[in-house]
């Protein structure tokens, strides 16, 4: 990967020794809509922020939440900024989009191989092995994504977060975008290693609507989930409403 | 090679800034707006229809061959705000890419399956420094077999969206003041409505009413979804209508 008209890397050290195009990179992660994940005792549960730029976006054609294989899932956080007085949201979707196609096919390849499905922590290896490369080769910027992966193998239920350098890390809970470290607070509270599910995504909802801008709803929230089934879902708006519900 | 902290060069090629933005994708959207053009898209119940203004500069100029609004195949069009130089690139690898689909698949490219392809295109050259972004906001329309009209944006970010209504180009943000209010209570216009909505926004923000050679309308209905791009004849009903209205 690298283009030879660019035959050296953009992402250099600085004199005190870091790579500053990738701390930009978590920059823009870090302004992006606030997302998390939580793991519970029997399932692992995503949510996000999904603010649209404009009521005139039709909703139901934006989809944040992308399941590799039918058992798991990655999260990104869209930078959506100000530019003067208007809103330009240019993001980093496009960039997940590229990571989510190369971890399907890394997942397909794996199953055609050895057909069982592929392992949380390594089809997070080789997603997290794809974003260092962008951050060493020539003529490329690293991403300017981080993602969350759940996932439920046979090492039970699992979370991962990636960064754009490709440092991956196992979490218990997590969460990144604007309101990071709120949410975090929040979620250290909250959590328990005997969490259910249910527990879970309820958790998840409080800890979203702590830092939410406006009205809450199933509209401008998507949280996906997998439990013991195996089976990784995005919720429908119907049943997010029931969950605020039980909520409040 | 000093690169580390960006040394200035954050700002010619598509690398991060200190505070985490893209310089030469920011520039690319002020490029769309310099083109000083303005168009609109508004999805109705059974159609959708693209407007955008016809300025021929020189009068020596050929009017036939100044055009924005191109179609993909039979059935997909595109209305192209921004660098014509970049929208002819874009119309022809768009125009190859779905010829191809056809040929691989056997059924006609979907409206979101090209707007996917055209905006992971336009990601490429936000990644990679040896490309520029292309300085076009594609509008992408047609009828899908299961959802229906679709009205699709692609921008040079790599972004695209649905939308019910949309602009692009230098009056976009009041145009989409405007169309935010027609739009408020999902609307489900007839394929008239949505013509008119279209271009009465147009006219309303730029506060010109138009004659029917200084627009460009392209539609697709349901119940005939091959892209037309409307003749000035057509085009004048539907002003007069609209002048009749108010």
């Amino acid at each position: 990967m690298g283009d030879s008209q660019y035959s050296f890397s953009l992402t250099t050290f600085s004199p005190s020794g870091k790579l500053v195009q990738i701390e930009h990179a978590l920059t823009a992660v870090g302004s992006g809509q606030t997302s998390l994940g939580i793991k519970a005792a029997n399932g692992v549960v995503i949510a996000t922020e999904k603010k649209l730029p404009s009521i005139l976006v039709d909703e139901t054609s934006v989809q944040k939440i992308q399941s590799d294989t039918k058992y798991w899932s990655c999260l990104q956080v869209f930078l959506s900024f100000h530019l003067l007085s208007r809103k330009l949201s240019y993001g980093m979707g496009p960039d997940f989009r590229v990571l989510v196609r190369k971890s399907r096919n890394q997942a397909e390849q794996y199953h055609r191989l050895y057909k069982e499905p592929i392992p949380v922590t390594q089809l997070v290896r080789e997603t997290a092995a794809v974003m260092q490369e962008f951050t060493q080769s020539g003529g490329v910027r690293p991403f300017g994504v981080s993602l969350l992966v759940a996932g439920y193998d046979d090492n039970g239920p699992q979370l991962y977060q990636v960064d754009p350098s490709g440092s991956y890390f196992s979490w218990k809970a997590s969460a990144m975008g604007k309101n990071v470290s709120n949410a975090k607070t929040f979620l250290e509270k909250r959590y328990t290693d005997d969490m259910e599910l249910d527990d879970a995504v309820h958790t998840a909802i409080l800890t979203l609507k702590e830092g939410f801008e406006g009205q809450i709803s199933g509209k401008n929230i998507e949280i996906g989930i997998i439990g013991t089934d195996k089976k990784f879902r995005v919720l429908t708006p119907a049943e997010i409403d029931d969950y605020l519900a039980e909520v409040e | 090679m000093s690169r580390g902290s960006g040394g200035g060069y954050d700002r010619h090629i598509t690398i991060f800034s200190p505070e985490g933005r893209l310089f030469q994708v920011e520039y690319a959207f002020k490029a769309v707006k310099a083109a000083g053009i303005t168009s609109i898209g508004v999805r109705g119940k059974d159609s959708v229809c693209v407007v955008t203004q016809k300025k021929v500069p020189d009068k020596l100029l050929d009017q036939t061959s100044v055009t924005h609004l191109f179609p993909i195949t039979k059935f997909l069009g595109l209305l192209a705000t921004g660098m014509t130089a970049d929208a002819r690139t874009l119309v022809q690898q768009a125009r190859n890419e779905a010829a191809e689909f056809r040929f691989r698949y056997g059924y006609e490219m979907p409206v979101d399956v090209l707007s996917k392809w055209i905006a992971d295109k336009s990601q490429v050259y936000t990644q990679h420094a040896y490309m520029r972004p292309l300085g076009v906001v594609a509008m992408v329309l047609g009828i899908d077999e299961e959802k229906g009209p679709q009205l699709y944006k692609c921008d040079p970010a790599g972004h695209f969206y649905g939308h019910k209504a949309t602009s692009a180009g230098s009056k976009e943000q009041e145009a989409i003041n405007f169309l935010e209010k027609k739009m408020k209570n999902d609307p489900a216009f007839t394929y008239k409505e949505t013509v008119q909505t279209a271009i009465s926004a147009l006219q309303s923000v730029l506060q010109e009413d138009f004659k029917a050679t200084e627009i460009e309308v392209g539609v697709v209905k349901a119940d005939n979804p091959v892209f037309q791009v409307l003749s000035t004849e057509e085009i004048d009903e539907h002003l007069t209508a609209i002048s009749e209205r108010d």
